[in-house]
Order: structure tokens, then sequence, then C-alpha cells
């Protein structure tokens, strides 16, 4: 009350003539003043989006329709980019790969993260040590953990195939090396390195859980299993919904894990859409046809969240 | 309270205020400073040069390594000390990406660099496709191009080319004596066939096994797809952007059973390990390594100062396949172009026609690189260079009269090599059968170039 008398005074004496129309309008002047205030907070962030992200997305979209180089006149080619893409093996071969790896890292990673989360949750010794232990991979720089793990898995002196030699195996994979192994590999690793990241956001949720309904559950006569099947998981449900889109949406963008342990090879056995479209953008300088693999990526992951949006409805908490 | 957060909330926002401004007043301020200074200096000078001789101009040269390569330094003060009113400045673009980073910095119509150079093939393609190169066959009317070892032929697009050679490397074979005195082989001898060399490798690699008792290598595959695709070129008859590739076919299938027979290291191992060829060579158990005369100098040095083991190494020439010519080798230019942005194209071409001439092969001769105008004189530097084996066999190496691009000259270029690179990988993997793998390239470029 107090403030709003004081707003009004300090306009009364800046607006002396125009007294009674302020009146009239003060909740509107206030109503828009606010609104301005809230967009200047907006702005800064906003204007960044809309120079370095939405800018470039809605050009992309323009320039996959036309052939550009980056240096001479853009041509027009209408849906030329497109059907390119219609014949063109490497494009297949990197949008099939590209579903591979997610249909391998999204299962394999949620599950794993929830595991070492549940296991993390329980009161044993060293746990701290433990969840430092499986963070660790995440936090650590890719550069250096994947030539690590290179070695690791190297196909004639490495310690995985050394240990495999020893049980027994007469002629253990070739792993990165090989193009029926490479995609396993490359899977594998991804799920080690993200697991950590994603047993945080999991842990937080199990801590969430209020303790009350295992006691219930306790005294109805439900036994661990039972309680993880209609306590734990359904209470986790939002949360893995959160981790699920996060890890779709990030298995469909991989590069960085492709170009440092096998670049795509052995021969195109490992090539992602995201590494086929750097490769025609900025070594083939064929940015028209690399935007429309793009929007091929675009359309993928589209349809992937939409479908996982239809069914956030069975995923949601009751 | 409610009075007290509005208070606060007031002092909160004219402190973030006051930081914007500040901020951006510091910042303008320092720009200032910077760009006044700057601008006083530049005025100053320009004033005193202009009155003495016509104004100074100062050239901005793209390339890579500045710090690893020994002989830029001594080209540009070579060029100041003949041209006191033009300085020559060095941008270093790293090597990993060099041709990535300047295409996207040309792209913007960026004028800040005046000498561009030119990496690869493929680089020189994009850069002519995308016109970021001035043609030079006007500029360059009164040089002798057949200097360059008929280089300059291969980067010839309908009558015009964009770049001078400075740099030429053809490919020869190292090999180390002491693997093969431990072994009791003969050395290898210039112009080899390939059959032979297949012979001695093997013959090498088994004698040598048996005799040191540790696996000793006849020879070493970089895992670069031109290690083995290069022999297809030296016949003349076959080019490797074309829509047949079945003539790599007999290559590939010797090379992928050195593998198998343990002769030369896995192809997968070494890919994936990341292993350089130097660090290979430098461990003492391999015999031979097919490589760039820019491994001379590297060699000598590594053996010098003791990061190599300590070995006796000579040279001959690349082994020849069926109906190559002796004199023959593959190898990779190194060239420099005018940026078609440059302000200063006039003085660029001084600096590119200085660099690319007998006087700044001689430059580069004398810090043992290889330079792209091979005289006789400049051979005699190469082979006198500290280090450098000092048989017959080994000077006489140096002598190539006709040098093959690894990858021909073609606007496809960059894709091409995309697509040798994977049936490389495909093939050395045996993922695919040889046939196969070939087939599929040749489908692929076939595509291309339809």
């Amino acid at each position: 009350m107090k403030n709003k008398e004081e707003l009004g005074n300090r306009m009364d004496k800046e607006n002396p003539n125009k007294k009674p129309k302020i009146k009239r309008n003060s909740k509107k002047v206030r109503k828009i003043k606010e609104n301005l205030t809230a967009y200047s907070f907006i702005a800064p962030n906003f204007i960044g989006f809309a120079i370095f992200t939405l800018g470039p997305i809605l050009f992309a979209v323009v320039l996959s329709l036309y052939q550009w180089d980056g240096s001479n006149p853009m041509k027009f080619v209408g849906f030329d980019n497109y059907l390119k893409m219609w014949n063109d093996v490497r494009v297949h071969a990197a949008f099939w790969n590209t579903i591979i790896y997610a249909v391998g890292t999204v299962p394999l990673t949620l599950v794993t993260s929830i595991g070492i989360a549940i296991l993390l949750n329980q009161k044993i010794k060293g746990r701290n040590i433990f969840r430092t232990v499986s963070f660790f991979p995440y936090v650590a720089s890719l550069v250096a953990v994947a030539a690590v793990w290179n070695m690791i898995f190297s196909p004639v002196n490495g310690p995985v195939n050394e240990v495999l030699r020893l049980i027994g195996v007469t002629n253990p994979p070739k792993w990165a090396a090989d193009s029926d192994w490479a995609m396993f590999t490359v899977i594998l690793f991804s799920v080690w390195k993200q697991m950590g990241y994603y047993m945080v956001i999991f842990l937080a949720g199990l801590q969430g859980i209020s303790a009350e309904l295992y006691e219930a559950a306790e005294l109805d006569g439900a036994n661990k299993w039972k309680q993880f099947i209609n306590v734990t998981l359904p209470q986790l449900k939002p949360v893995t919904f959160f981790v699920l889109m996060i890890l779709t949406i990030n298995s469909f963008k991989v590069y960085d894990i492709i170009y440092m342990i096998t670049q795509g090879g052995p021969g195109t056995s490992t090539l992602v859409l995201v590494y086929e479209i750097y490769n025609t953008g900025f070594m083939n300088w064929d940015l028209g046809y690399s935007s429309a693999i793009s929007m091929l990526l675009f359309a993928v992951v589209l349809i992937v969240t939409l479908i996982q949006f239809k069914g956030e409805k069975n995923f949601a908490n009751e | 309270m409610s009075k007290s957060i509005a208070r606060l909330t007031k002092l909160i926002s004219v402190l973030f205020f006051a930081v914007i401004v500040l901020g951006a007043c510091s910042g303008t301020g320092d720009d200032d400073n910077v760009s006044g200074s700057n601008s006083d200096d530049t005025g100053e000078t320009t004033e005193d040069t202009n009155s003495d001789d016509g104004g100074e101009t100062t050239l901005t040269w793209a390339l890579w390594d500045k710090d690893a390569t020994v002989y830029y330094e001594p080209l540009v003060e070579a060029f100041e000390a003949d041209h006191p009113n033009i300085k020559i400045e060095l941008l270093d673009l790293g090597s990993t990406d060099y041709q990535t980073v300047l295409g996207t910095q040309l792209s913007g119509g960026d004028s800040s660099i005046d000498i561009v150079t030119v990496k690869d093939i493929p680089g020189y393609a994009s850069l002519i496709n995308r016109n970021q190169l001035e043609p030079l066959s006007e500029l360059a009317s009164d040089i002798d191009l057949d200097q360059y070892s008929g280089t300059v032929e291969q980067i010839t697009v309908d009558g015009e080319y964009y770049a001078l050679p400075f740099r030429s490397d053809f490919y020869v074979m190292y090999y180390n004596k002491d693997l093969f005195d431990a072994a009791g082989v003969d050395y290898p001898t210039n112009n080899l066939t390939f059959d032979e060399y297949d012979q001695i490798i093997r013959e090498v690699s088994e004698k040598g096994t048996e005799a040191t008792g540790s696996p000793v290598y006849g020879g070493h595959y970089h895992v670069w797809r031109s290690q083995v695709q290069m022999y297809g070129l030296l016949d003349g008859q076959n080019t490797l952007v074309t829509d047949d590739y079945s003539f790599l076919e007999p290559i590939y299938e010797t090379v992928l059973a050195q593998q198998n027979d343990g002769v030369v290291q896995d192809f997968a191992t070494l890919n994936i390990s990341s292993l350089h060829y130097s660090a290979a060579f430098y461990q003492n158990d391999v015999a031979s390594l097919l490589m760039g005369t820019w491994f001379i100098p590297t060699l000598a040095t590594a053996i010098e100062e003791g990061e190599s083991e300590d070995f006796n190494w000579g040279m001959v020439t690349m082994p020849l396949t069926e109906g190559a010519e002796e004199g023959t080798s593959t190898g990779t230019i190194t060239t420099l172009g005018i940026s078609s942005n440059s302000e200063n194209k006039d003085e660029a071409w001084k600096f590119i026609e200085f660099v690319t001439s007998e006087e700044g092969s001689q430059i580069i001769a004398d810090t043992g690189t290889m330079p792209a105008i091979q005289s006789d004189e400049i051979i005699d530097i190469i082979a006198t260079s500290p280090g450098f084996p000092d048989d017959e066999q080994s000077k006489e190496a140096l002598s190539v009269t006709t040098t093959y691009l690894e990858l021909p000259l073609d606007e496809n270029a960059a894709q091409v090599e995309t697509i040798l690179n994977a049936t490389h990988d495909s093939i050395m993997t045996e993922s695919m059968p040889v046939s196969d793998a070939l087939e599929d390239a040749s489908n692929q470029v076939g595509a291309l170039l339809e």
C-alpha cells in the first residue's frame, strides 16, 4: 500500500498537468513497464540466441535449396540437394549409422546409469569415492580418455585383447579397427563416458523419493524387488523422461567421440550424420548440400522427440 | 521491509548499470588507446617512408607450423633485405585444419591475407573453384616453368595456373643399413622394380628376425592412402580421378599379402595407435620406409640428437612398377598464390617470385629441405647437408625427372580424396575384398564425374 502511494505521489510530481489521465491508465502503464523490464532482462540472452542460433538455422533452411561454396554467388537449385541425398551412399551409411548409434547408446546408458545410481544410493562404505569414480569419465577430457581407450583396445597389444587371448579367444576382435566392431566400440565408449553424468541426475531423483513410500510398501509386505518395481521406477518417471530426451538428442548429434576414436572409419562403418555434414560443408565446401543433410538430421530428431512427447503421457508421474 | 527490498533492487540496478557502462567505457578506452597509439606509430612511419621511397607495405603470409619450420625466417629476411619497403608478417593457421581455416577466413572477403600457402591439391582445387586465388600466368610470363619438373603443368587448369611451387617433395625409399647388414641381405639399389622390392623386404624381414631374435619388419606403410595408391601412378597410364580403379588391385593384393605375412606392421593397429611413421622408423626394427624427401632433415636431426635409435641409413629411388620409366616418382608440392582479396597484389607477387626462384630455392635447400627447383647445385646442397648418407646411391636417388602428384587436379578433388581414404581404410582393414572396395570407389567417383 505504502509503495503504491509513493509511486502515485512521484508520478503526480512528474506529471502535474496530466494527473487524472495517468490515474486512469496507471494500471496499463505499469503493466507495460513491467513487461518492458522483463523483456529487457531476457533481451541479452535472446539477442545472442537470435544472432548465433536462430539466424543461422533459418539461413541453413534457405541454403539447403541453393548451391553455394561460400564464395561464388549462390545458385538456386530447388530440391536438387534433397534428391542428391537420395542416391548418396555416404549419406545413407551416415543415416543408418546414426540410428544404430542412438539405438545402441540410449538404452545402454539409461540402464547402466540407473543401475549405478541405485547401487550408490545404498549406504555402503566408500560411497563417495565410488560416486566420484563413476562421475570421473564424464569430467575427464575427451581427447585424453579417447587416446587411452584406443590403447586399451589396441588390436595387437592392447590389454583387452591380451586378456581375451589368455582366456583362450584365439582371434579376438580388432575393435575400433574392424568395420564389424567399430560401432560397438564407439557405443561402449560413449556409454562409459556419459553414464556418470546421468547417474548424478538419477541419484538426485532417488533422493527425492520419500522414505514413507518405502515404509508403506514394506508394511504391505513388498520385498526389495517389488519395492523397486512399484515404488522406485514410477517415482523416477519424470527424471527418466528427461534423461531419455537429452540422451536421444545428444546421440543424434554425436561428432566428437567419433572424431576422436575412428574418424568415421574403417571405411564408412562409423560415419555419422554430423560428421558427414562437416565433411561436405567444410572439406568439400558444398554448403547447400551440407545444409540439406542438416535438415535431414533435424527431421529425424524432430520426429523422435515428438514420439517421445506423445509417450510422455504414459511416462508422467501418476 | 518492502522499502528496503525496493532500495536493494534499486542499488543492484544502479550497480548493474554502472558495471555495464564502465565496462563499455573501459573497453572503448582500451581500444582508443591501442588504435590511437597504433595509428600514431604507423602515421609517423608512413609519413617518413613516404618522403623517402613511396610508402611501406606489410604483407601477410598465411602458413602453418611457423615455429617448427626452419626456412620461413631466412626467406623473409633475405626478401626484406632486397625490398626495404615491404614487410612480411607470418600468420600461422595451424597444420591440421589449415585448408579449412584458410578457406573460412577467405570466404568472409578477408583482405588481411595477401600471400596464401597451398598445402595440397584438394585445397588448391577448392581455392580455385571459389575464385580465391589470382591467376598468375600473366605475371609469371618470363618465368621458365620447366624448372619445376613438370609440376606446374599438373596444376594448370584451362591454360591458367594460380600458384607456383616453392617446395616439391617426392617419395624415396629410406632403408636401415644396420638391419640389412644384420640380416645379411644386400642393400636395395636405385630403380628396383616393385616385385624386386617385394622380395627384398620379405627377405630382410625373415632373415633379420632370425638374426636379431626380435621381429624385423621389411617395410612400412604409413596409414595414408597415398602410401599404396601412388604406385598405381608411376607408369603414367592411370590417374586417381577416374571411374575405374581396377589398376590398383594387384598393388593392394601385394601389400595385403605383406601385411598378412607380418612383413609390415598391421594397418589397423597403426591407425588406432596413431603411430607416426618417423617413430616407427626410429625404433630400429623397420628395415625400409617409403617417405617423402621432407623426411631427410628430420631423420638426420633425430639421429644426431638421440631422438631416434642410432643406426646408419641410406636411400634409393621409389620402386618402379611395370612400364614406369627411370627417374619417375610421385610426390606433393607446396605452392604459393595471391589471395584475390589482397590489396597489395603487386608486392605479394614480388615475394612469390622471390621464394619460387632459384635464389629462394637455395635458401630453402640450405636448411636441408627440398625446394621446388632441383638443379644440380641444389641437389649438391641437400646431399652435403649434415647427416645425409655418404654413399653414391643416396645422392643419385635425389635426381628425379618426373613427379606425379598424389592426386591430380580436379574440381572434385576434395570429394575424391574422401572416397579414396574410405576405400583405403576398408581394404587395409580387410573390411571389404579389394575388388569390391575398388568397384565401390569407381562407382562413387564415376557419379561425381558425370
